[in-house]
């Protein structure tokens, strides 16, 4: 369950405020798989990293009793000098895995992600799809009560993205998705409610179908 | 997920960041021990020559060279201190992404990693010194330790207004290391506060640094005391940097983490 009260988020861009939450509350309820729409810039991103707890609302206040992901999105999250097996030993550490643990996920991270090779080499060689797929395998190693995925299902070949939806549908049998998609059959697929982001506002949609309508509208 | 306390979190996080840190540092760049251990060395053969060259009497009771070191593995050690922790929000922000990382373990994981880095250098210093034969004996160990470690702290505080100002006014950065380029030559490292002239001691004496090398000096040489070390001035610089340090960073941390 993800609570927020009278949280207002802003940017400030040339003097003037844009706002991207204008004063919401609302209530996520436990159990269901949440899809973010909205155009470009409206705010998706943002307001998955607040609900992620990297990034803070002006004011107001978002609360939750459950662990989220980091925002696995293409901008990475990773340090660029440092290899995909150390960024993995890295955040393994930071979550308090043991060395063993570690071994254990190094291991299953190498082989979801695919990267050969490439897997001890620097991050900043990589592109934005590897990243994308160190990301995503990363993820599946931990477990959260939410997945916060940034756009990142559409990376890599066919063959991957299946791979990827796979997992993922595993592993949401535990767990719970804050979604953002362009694609409308991913976000049929794997979200049960909508969340439309749109000039401040909040739509709170009870079925996906209706969110996508609904932005569909905004769109007109 | 279990919970954890803060406490906890912040120990795997610094750990991690340690971990992280030596290897980009020292793994990546296989001459980064190399570095670590000689600007110092550079410093130390520079000003023991020159002095040499200058002046057949060198200060009775000592050995030059390792006065020399003392003080510049002291000033480096305070120098990188600060000057990594001004580059350490900009250069760990990816890992920001993750929300048990905190701005704030950045710095204190540089700090360590510095006093690690000093650590090694002044071993090696020691096993030269020994192997050439110089008087490499301390007076007062404990208290020399106590210089140190309260030298780390005060370079832990300006490090942490520095990497808070200059993180938001990148004239700060500018005006920090125009400061710090010649305090190698005003912080009395190669030589001491008694030789200079009185209206020069008197000016000299404002330097905060100044009290921290005489007093390591003055506790590390039979011949030399620590007659010029005022603690008050020195407590003033470690605690009021301190607070401010945290002060800004309390107020900024979230703007730092979102930026």
């Amino acid at each position: 369950m993800i609570e927020l009260y009278n949280v207002t988020k802003y940017f400030k861009t040339g003097g003037k405020k844009k706002y991207i939450l204008n004063n919401v509350t609302m209530t996520i309820p436990s159990g269901v798989n949440v899809g973010l729409l909205g155009r470009n810039g409206a705010g998706k991103s943002t307001l998955l990293r607040m609900l992620g707890g990297i990034d803070f609302p002006n004011s107001g206040i978002i609360t939750s009793p459950n662990s989220f992901s980091w925002p696995m999105g293409l901008a990475g999250g990773f340090q660029g000098s440092m290899t995909g097996r150390q960024n993995v030993k890295f955040v393994c550490r930071i979550y308090g895995k043991s060395d063993y643990e570690i071994e254990q996920a190094i291991e299953s991270v190498r082989e979801f992600a695919e990267l050969g090779d490439y897997f001890d080499m620097p991050i900043k060689t990589y592109s934005s799809g590897m990243k994308s797929r160190l990301s995503f395998g990363l993820s599946l190693v931990f477990d959260f009560d939410y997945l916060i995925i940034d756009e990142t299902l559409s990376v890599g070949d066919k063959n991957f993205q299946e791979k990827s939806k796979k997992a993922l549908r595993k592993k949401i049998e535990n767990c719970n998705v804050l979604l953002v998609s362009h694609s409308m059959p991913v976000l049929k697929e794997i979200c049960d409610v909508g969340i439309v982001v749109h000039q401040g506002q909040i739509n709170y949609c009870e079925t996906i179908e209706e969110a996508i309508e609904t932005y569909n509208n905004i769109n007109k | 997920m279990n919970k954890r306390t803060s406490m906890e979190i912040f120990k795997s996080v610094v750990l991690a960041l340690f971990l992280r840190e030596v290897q980009t540092r020292f793994g990546t760049k296989k001459l980064g021990y190399f570095w670590a251990i000689f600007d110092a060395m550079f410093m130390v053969l520079i000003f023991a020559g020159l002095k040499s060259l200058i002046s057949a009497k060198s200060m009775p009771g000592l050995d030059f060279p390792v006065f020399l070191a003392t003080a510049f593995l002291a000033f480096f050690l305070w120098r990188n201190i600060v000057t990594q922790s001004i580059n350490a929000f900009s250069a760990n922000k990816a890992l920001f992404a993750y929300k048990q990382v905190k701005p704030f373990d950045t710095i204190v994981t540089r700090v360590m990693l510095e006093i690690l880095v000093s650590s090694v250098a002044t071993i090696v210093f020691v096993m030269i010194g020994l192997y050439f034969g110089l008087d490499v004996s301390v007076k007062n160990f404990n208290m020399v330790i106590f210089a140190v470690v309260w030298l780390c702290v005060f370079g832990f505080a300006i490090g942490l207004v520095s990497a808070v100002l200059s993180y938001f006014y990148e004239f700060y950065a500018k005006v920090i290391k125009v400061i710090l380029s010649p305090l190698m030559f005003i912080s009395a490292i190669m030589y001491s506060v008694d030789s200079l002239p009185p209206l020069a001691r008197e000016i000299i004496l404002y330097n905060p640094l100044v009290h921290f090398m005489e007093m390591i000096h003055g506790f590390y040489f039979k011949t030399l005391d620590t007659y010029y070390v005022d603690y008050e001035y020195m407590m003033y610089w470690t605690l009021i940097p301190l607070w401010l340090g945290l002060f800004f960073y309390k107020r900024s941390e979230k703007r730092i983490l979102s930026s």
